[in-house]
C-alpha cells in the first residue's frame, strides 16, 4: 500500500576505521555476505515497507556506489514517481570542505525533502546489515505519539557506541558517548531515526543556523525534555560494520543458519544488483565445508569456514580457511589463506601463504597481486 | 496511430509447443519454460542469442500453457529487451474481427502475426524455436543470407546417418550450399545435413508464401512440411548455413539430462563466457551454503541452495535443499526441490518444488547405457514423494 514515508541514507560512515576496505569505495558499497553491498540491506528494507522515495547522501569515493545502484532497477526503484536520488558530495563555500556531520548533510537535502510529498522521513546509516519491518516502526511512532523514534540495539562486540537510556515507557532519557566502563549491556544507537519531515527541517535549520553539526549531541540531547524522543529497540539480528574486526566477525556470523534466516528471510527479501553470473562449479577435487559460495565461483581446492564472493577461482591444492575472498579474486594452486580478507580482483600466486589472526585479520587491498 | 521505426531484422520465437516427450515436466508449463543448467530456462538460450546478435525485437508465439512463460518473460528486462522501440512481445493466439483461432502450425503462427511484423517493416525475419540449447550468432548467419542474396537460409548441422531420419534433411546442389531438396524425417536420408529449425527469411518473400499457404486448404501450415518445400519447388534461393558448434534439442528426458551434463562438464558448451552471456530472470537469493556435513564434487550449484548431504556429478538449481545424509549422483535437481535427510537420488530429474521424502530411493546405479538412452527417473514438479518410497530407473512419477 501507498505510505507517507521517504528515506534518507548516508553512504559514508566509519570509513577511517575500515580504511583498507574503503579506499576505493563508500561504506555503503562495502561487499558483504558473498553477493551483497551493505546498502542493499537498508534499501531492501525500505522498499519492502513501500518507502520508495529515497535520497542517498555521499561524501567521497562514491563511484562504486553509483555503479552498484545505477538507476535503482534491482530494487524496483526506477520509478516514474519517486525512486533513488544520489546526492554527490556538497562542498560548502565557507569551509571548502564537504559536510562535517549529519546536520550539514541534511541541510543540503533541504530542497529535496521540501519538494517531496511524504510527511515522514526515515534517516539511516548504510553500514548496517539488518532485516527490519519499517511499517512496524511507523506504527510504533504513531502509537507512542513520538516526535522522534530512535532505533536501538545491543552490541556485544563494540561498546564504543552512543549509549541510549530510556524509561519504562520507552521515552529516551539520555544520549551519551560511551566511556571506558561501559559494557555491551547498554542500548546502543543504531543510527536509524523516524521523524516527521517538517519537524526535521525545523530542527536542522535551527541547528545549522547555530553552527551545530552533531545530530546526536545538538539535536537529540538538546531536545530530550521538550520533544518525545522514543526508543524502538530492534531485537532481531543486527550487524553494524564499523571496523575491520567487526566486518570479519559479522561476516563469519553468516555461517550460522539462524543468522542467515534472520538476515535474509525474516521480513524483507534482500535485493542486490544482478550480474548474470553462471552457477558455481565444484570440480572433482573440490572440498568445501561450512562455507558461503556465490555464483560464478570455480573451485578445485579446499574451502572451509569461509565466504567466497562471485566468480572467485580456487586452484588445485589451494586451501582457504576462515577467510573472506571478494569478487573475481584468484587463489592459485597450492596457495593458502587463513584469517584473511582479500578485496576484489586480488591474485594470490601459487604456493603463497597468507595468514592473519581472528581479532586482526589480514587484509589484501583491491587489485593486489601477491 | 504512431508507427514503429524500421528494424532491419526481427526474430519470431515459436514457443507454443507442448513438448509431450518431456512428460510430467511439461504437464503444466510450456517446454521453453522448463528449467535448465541450474539457473536458466530453455528459452534463455534463443533470447540471449538474439540480444547478443544485436536483434532487439522479438515476438514470442505462445499457445500451450503460456502463463508461466508469460510471467517469466515479463517486460524482458533480464535480457535487456525492455525497449522504447522494439523489445519483447508475447503473442498468444487472438480473436480477430471476423474470426479467431489457435495457431494451426508453425507457419500459421507467423501468418497470424503478419501485422506485428509489418509494424517494424523488417527486411529479414529470423524464425527460432524454444527447445534448443546452443550459443549462436544470428548476425553471422544473416551476413551469409545477404551474401547469397538468399530468400531463405536454414541453419544445418551434420548428424550421424543412422539418426538422420529423425530430422528435416537438406540435400544440396553439387559443390554449392544451395538447397535442392528438403525432406522432413526421410526414411532413406540422402544426406546428413539436418535442419536445426532456425531460419532466416527475406520478409517480403516469406510474407507472400505465408498468405499463399494459408489459402491452400490442403496445407498443414508448417515450415518444414509446406513453406520450405514450396519455395524450393518454385526455384527460390534457399541456402544452408553450416553450424557445427554445440547444439542440442532437449525434447526428450534423455537429451535434457544429457544437455545438463554437457553444461556441467563444460567441454562442448561453456556458459562462463563474458562475450556471450546467457541471461536469465533471477530471484534475489542469498549465495549457496555448504554446511559442515555437506560434500560436493563435480557439480554446478546455484543461489539459495543449502547442501547438507553428498552431491556428485549433478546440476543443482537455486533454492534447493539437500538434507543430511542424502546422496545425489548423476542427477538434475530443479529449483526449490527438497531432498530430505537420507534420501538417495541417482540418474534422476527432480522437478521444481518437488519433495523427496526421508530415505526414499529414486533411480539407481545403471549398467552402462548407450548415450542418448539413459534410463532417467523423473519426479514431477511439486510432487511429494513419501518417505521410504522407491522409484526405479526410467520411471516417471506424478
Amino acid at each position: 500500500m501507498r505510505n507517507n514515508i521517504m528515506g534518507v541514507l548516508f553512504a559514508s560512515d566509519a570509513e577511517d576505521h575500515l580504511n583498507s576496505l574503503t579506499i576505493h569505495r563508500t561504506t555503503a558499497s562495502l561487499p558483504f555476505g558473498g553477493r551483497y553491498r551493505l546498502i542493499d540491506f537498508a534499501l531492501s528494507n525500505l522498499v519492502h515497507a513501500n518507502i520508495t522515495n529515497i535520497g542517498i547522501v555521499t561524501r567521497s569515493n562514491y563511484n562504486s556506489l553509483m555503479d552498484h545502484i545505477r538507476m535503482g532497477r534491482d530494487w524496483d526503484l526506477n520509478r516514474k514517481n519517486s525512486g533513488i536520488t544520489v546526492f554527490p558530495p556538497f562542498v560548502f563555500n565557507s569551509s571548502h570542505d564537504v559536510y562535517k556531520g549529519k546536520i550539514e548533510a541534511l541541510f543540503t537535502l533541504r530542497g529535496f525533502m521540501m519538494s517531496s510529498p511524504e510527511e515522514y522521513v526515515v534517516i539511516a546509516n548504510s553500514n548496517i546489515a539488518f532485516n527490519l519491518d519499517f511499517e512496524e516502526v511507523a506504527k510504533f511512532h504513531e502509537e507512542k505519539g513520538a516526535d522522534i523514534t530512535v532505533l536501538t540495539y545491543h552490541d556485544e562486540l563494540n561498546p564504543r557506541k552512543i549509549i541510549v537510556s530510556a524509561d519504562k515507557n520507552n521515552r529516551i532519557t539520555d544520549v551519551r558517548y560511551a566511556i571506558g566502563g561501559d559494557v555491551g549491556e547498554d542500548l546502543c544507537n543504531l543510527n536509524i531515526y523516524f521523524i516527521k519531515k517538517d519537524l526535521l527541517i525545523t530542527l536542522i535549520d535551527n541547528a545549522y543556523a547555530h553552527g551545530a553539526y552533531d545530530f546526536e549531541k545538538d539535536i537529540l540531547q538538546e531536545h530530550l525534555n521538550d520533544l518525545y524522543i522514543m526508543n524502538y529497540e530492534v531485537k532481531d539480528y543486527v550487524a553494524v560494520i564499523d571496523r575491520i574486526p567487526t566486518y570479519f566477525k559479522r561476516s563469519m556470523d553468516l555461517l550460522d543458519p539462524e543468522v542467515r534466516e534472520a538476515l535474509f528471510y525474516k521480513h524483507s527479501t534482500i535485493l542486490t544488483k544482478v550480474k548474470d553470473s553462471v552457477p558455481a562449479k565444484y570440480k572433482e577435487t573440490a572440498d568445501v565445508k561450512n562455507s558461503i559460495i556465490a555464483d560464478g565461483c570455480v573451485i578445485e581446492g579446499t574451502v572451509e569456514n569461509s565466504i567466497l564472493f562471485r566468480s572467485v577461482k580456487v586452484g588445485k591444492g589451494a586451501v582457504i580457511r576462515n577467510s573472506i575472498v571478494m569478487e573475481d579474486s584468484i587463489i592459485m594452486e597450492n596457495a593458502s589463506l587463513d584469517y584473511t580478507i582479500t578485496d576484489k580482483d586480488v591474485i594470490i600466486q601459487p604456493n603463497r601463504s597468507l595468514s592473519g589472526y581472528e581479532s586482526y585479520p589480514m587484509v589484501v587491498v583491491k587489485g593486489k597481486v601477491i | 496511430m504512431g508507427k514503429n521505426s524500421k528494424k532491419e531484422c526481427i526474430a519470431m520465437l515459436l514457443a507454443g509447443g507442448q513438448g509431450t516427450r518431456l512428460g510430467v515436466l511439461t504437464s503444466n508449463v510450456a517446454k521453453p519454460a522448463v528449467p535448465f543448467g541450474a539457473k536458466y530456462r530453455i528459452i534463455d538460450f534463443p533470447l540471449s542469442n538474439s540480444i547478443n546478435s544485436g536483434i532487439d525485437t522479438i515476438g514470442v508465439l505462445t499457445q500451450y500453457r503460456p502463463f508461466e512463460l508469460h510471467q517469466y518473460i515479463g517486460n524482458g528486462q533480464p535480457w535487456d529487451l525492455d525497449r522504447l522501440n522494439g523489445g519483447i512481445y508475447v503473442l498468444p493466439p487472438y480473436m480477430g474481427a471476423k474470426s479467431g483461432e489457435w495457431y494451426k502450425g508453425t507457419a500459421n503462427a507467423i501468418y497470424q502475426n503478419i501485422d506485428f511484423i509489418d509494424n517494424y517493416d523488417p527486411e529479414y525475419v529470423v524464425i527460432l524455436s524454444g527447445d534448443h540449447i546452443y550459443k549462436m550468432d544470428y548476425h553471422e548467419m544473416l551476413k551469409d543470407h545477404k551474401k547469397n542474396n538468399a530468400d531463405c537460409t536454414i541453419a544445418v548441422r551434420e548428424v550421424p546417418i543412422q539418426e538422420a531420419s529423425r530430422f528435416g534433411i537438406l540435400n544440396l546442389k553439387k559443390n554449392s550450399r544451395q538447397i535442392e531438396e528438403f525432406e522432413e524425417k526421410p526414411k532413406q536420408p540422402k544426406s546428413t545435413k539436418a535442419s536445426m529449425g532456425i531460419y532466416i527469411f527475406t520478409w517480403a518473400k516469406l510474407r507472400q508464401y505465408l498468405i499463399d499457404d494459408e489459402n491452400d486448404k490442403t496445407s498443414e501450415n508448417d515450415f518444414g512440411k509446406n513453406i520450405i518445400p514450396k519455395m524450393i519447388q518454385d526455384n527460390q534461393r534457399l541456402f544452408a548455413y553450416q553450424f557445427d558448434d554445440y547444439w542440442k534439442d532437449v525434447g526428450t528426458i534423455s537429451s535434457l539430462w544429457e544437455a545438463n551434463m554437457d553444461v556441467l562438464y563444460g567441454k562442448e558448451l561453456n556458459l562462463d563466457d563474458d562475450k556471450w552471456k546467457i541471461y536469465a530472470r533471477n530471484n534475489a537469493e542469498p549465495p549457496q551454503f555448504i554446511t559442515p556435513t555437506g560434500k560436493v564434487s563435480n557439480c554446478l550449484i546455484s543461489e539459495g541452495t543449502v547442501v547438507k548431504g553428498t552431491v556428485k556429478n549433478s546440476v543443482i538449481s537455486n533454492s534447493v535443499t539437500i538434507g543430511e545424509g542424502a546422496y545425489v549422483e548423476e542427477s538434475i535437481i530443479m529449483p526449490g526441490a527438497v531432498i530430505e535427510d537420507g534420501a538417495d537420488v541417482r540418474y534422476a530429474i527432480v522437478g521444481w518444488n518437488a519433495r523427496i521424502g526421508k530415505n526414499a530411493m529414486v533411480g539407481e546405479t545403471l549398467e552402462p547405457c548407450k548415450p542418448g538412452e539413459w534410463k532417467i527417473a523423473v519426479i514431477a514438479p511439486n510432487y511429494n514423494l513419501p518417505a521410504d518410497a522407491v522409484v526405479g530407473p526410467n520411471e516417471m512419477i506424478g
